[in-house]
């Protein structure tokens, strides 16, 4: 632990870190190719971070994410592996927290610009139907690992609820531009946001794997299940830059306000 | 900057408490951490349970626990909680020993039977809880003195939630909206009131105890429809005054 949080070790991390984990403004130019590579990399960085694990690619939807009922929980005891930290345990139950309220935030904002959006520009209803869509995978997952890792959803889930219907439906009122300016600052958020996870997990997989402690499949899921939830967050943002989200009046006020809120957001799931 | 925010996040949210009692990340990967216990304590605490039918939830049994695990009377010095201790260690084996109720938690499914829901057995493991009690029920004034204690009160609170948790946990239950809030806390609740009255209770198998839990389940399960069906009336309401709007050509 106290390695762990050394500034030394953590800077020659943080400099010793691909650049493909950062989000750099300059892959949400050309969406395809800029996926294409974070695919990519996305597998070479995976195998060497985690030994190895061919059979990797697991949906959602598969059994090992679903939470175990407490039967099955009490009847296959945890191999022996050395406990996680405080520190270890603390970042895990915020930031899946954190996950949880900002994927229903989400699913709540494109709800609600949905039928404002369509009924003025019915071409855009299979892309908000897509983007609403994956916003419900992923909601769906951040629920399923809550529950397994009894996590305590966010004491600020009614306030949530209401605040990014408001949000959504507010900015659809005021346009497609704006509902799609709404779209680009919070994914820009969000993407930032999971990136920095991706970022402290694969130090804590490095450090763990340095003592000589197995992380273990729950961790690795964890970092491949965010990974994926990133870059899909990133293809919103591609599709909301797309629909002229930057021809918004005032874009730089609308995105401004709105980044700002998902920070404090962010702040307090973290904590409550 | 970069890496001074990610070293602020690895430090601990929440302040290190010395008890562990809300385990956050449940892992099934790598082991718990350590129970609020070492192996020395649990020994004495172990060793001095069977006790407390006699001598209650007192430093005599801590005394006696001491010496029967082999330690001289002194080691009860390793307790600066005194008698609380014993309570302690009553509230956390017997939360832990729920998870040992496998009839009630994955029963075999039977032929022509409805299969036991979450609400059976959230109502059966809570019942299995009490029925811990059974043995010290008639010294259970002591130790709820001893929670009242400003000092221990908040070990007791933070334990009553982790077997509120743990209960609808074990049950089966997997909902992480706002009725994670109000499960545990009516749970805790119930849990608290029927523990009280069973202080009290002379009737053969607990009988009045069993009817007063059942009661307490019946007042939530009204309370908790009427307050569903009020949010779903707001939502509905509201939908359907959009959709009137929308009907109306208004874009919205
Ligand atoms: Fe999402
Ligand atoms: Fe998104």
């Amino acid at each position: 632990m106290a390695l762990y949080t050394s500034s030394k070790h953590a800077k020659f991390l943080a400099t010793g870190l691909p650049i493909y984990d950062f989000l750099a403004p300059s892959l949400l130019q050309a969406s395809r190719a800029s996926l294409q590579i974070r695919h990519l990399t996305k597998a070479k960085r995976y195998h060497s971070a985690a030994a190895s694990n061919e059979k990797h690619d697991k949906s959602p939807s598969q059994p090992s994410r679903n939470p175990r009922s407490g039967a099955d929980a009490a009847s296959n005891p945890p191999p022996l592996k050395k406990p996680l930290t405080q520190a270890q345990r603390d970042f895990l139950t915020s930031a899946l927290r954190v996950n949880q309220a900002g994927e229903l935030a989400a699913t709540l904002i494109y709800a609600a610009q949905t039928p404002p959006i369509i009924s003025s520009h019915p071409h855009l209803r299979p892309l908000m139907k897509h983007m609403y869509d994956q916003e419900a995978t992923h909601f769906s997952t951040f629920n399923a690992l809550m529950a397994k890792h009894r996590i305590r959803p966010t004491a600020m889930y009614p306030l949530w609820t209401l605040a990014a219907s408001a949000l959504g439906w507010g900015t659809a009122i005021m346009g497609r531009e704006a509902a799609m300016a709404c779209t680009e600052a919070v994914e820009t958020e969000i993407g930032g946001h999971y990136n920095g996870q991706v970022r402290v997990l694969l130090e804590m997989a490095e450090q763990m794997e340095k003592n000589g402690d197995d992380i273990g499949d729950e961790l690795k899921d964890l970092i491949e299940t965010i990974r994926r939830i990133r870059d899909e967050e990133l293809e919103h943002l591609d599709h909301a830059v797309e629909h002229d989200a930057k021809q918004a009046v005032p874009h730089e006020l609308l995105t401004g306000v709105i980044r700002a809120g998902c920070k404090g957001a962010i702040w307090v799931s973290e904590r409550v | 900057m970069a890496t001074r925010t990610r070293l602020a996040r690895l430090w601990p949210l929440s302040k290190p408490s010395a008890l562990p009692l809300i385990r956050p990340y449940h892992s099934y990967d790598h082991p718990p951490p350590p129970g609020p216990f070492n192996p020395t304590e649990s020994s004495i605490l172990e060793a001095a349970i069977p006790h407390i039918p006699t001598h209650g939830f007192t430093h005599t049994t801590l005394s006696i626990g001491a010496s029967d695990a082999g330690y001289i009377a002194a080691s009860t010095n390793l307790f600066p909680n005194g008698a609380f201790s014993l309570v302690h260690y009553h509230l956390y084996t017997q939360r832990l020993a729920l998870a040992k109720h496998q009839h009630i938690i994955s029963p075999p499914p039977r032929e022509g039977e409805k299969p036991i829901g979450i609400g059976g057995k959230v109502k059966a493991l809570t019942w299995e809880r009490l029925m811990g009690n059974k043995e010290i029920i008639h010294r259970w004034q002591e130790a709820l003195a001893l929670i009242a204690q400003p000092s221990h009160l908040p070990t007791a609170i933070s334990e009553l939630s982790s077997l509120s948790d743990e209960i609808w946990f074990l049950s089966g239950d997997t909902s992480v909206d706002t009725s994670w809030y109000t499960k545990r806390a009516s749970l805790s609740a119930i849990y608290a009131a029927t523990e009280l009255f069973m202080t009290t209770d002379k009737s053969p198998n607990f009988d009045d105890t069993r009817d007063f839990l059942d009661r307490r389940f019946k007042d939530v399960q009204i309370v908790g429809g009427t307050m569903g069906s009020v949010t779903q009336w707001a939502g509905f309401t509201a939908t359907a005054a959009l959709n009137v709007l929308r009907s109306k050509g208004v874009r919205i």
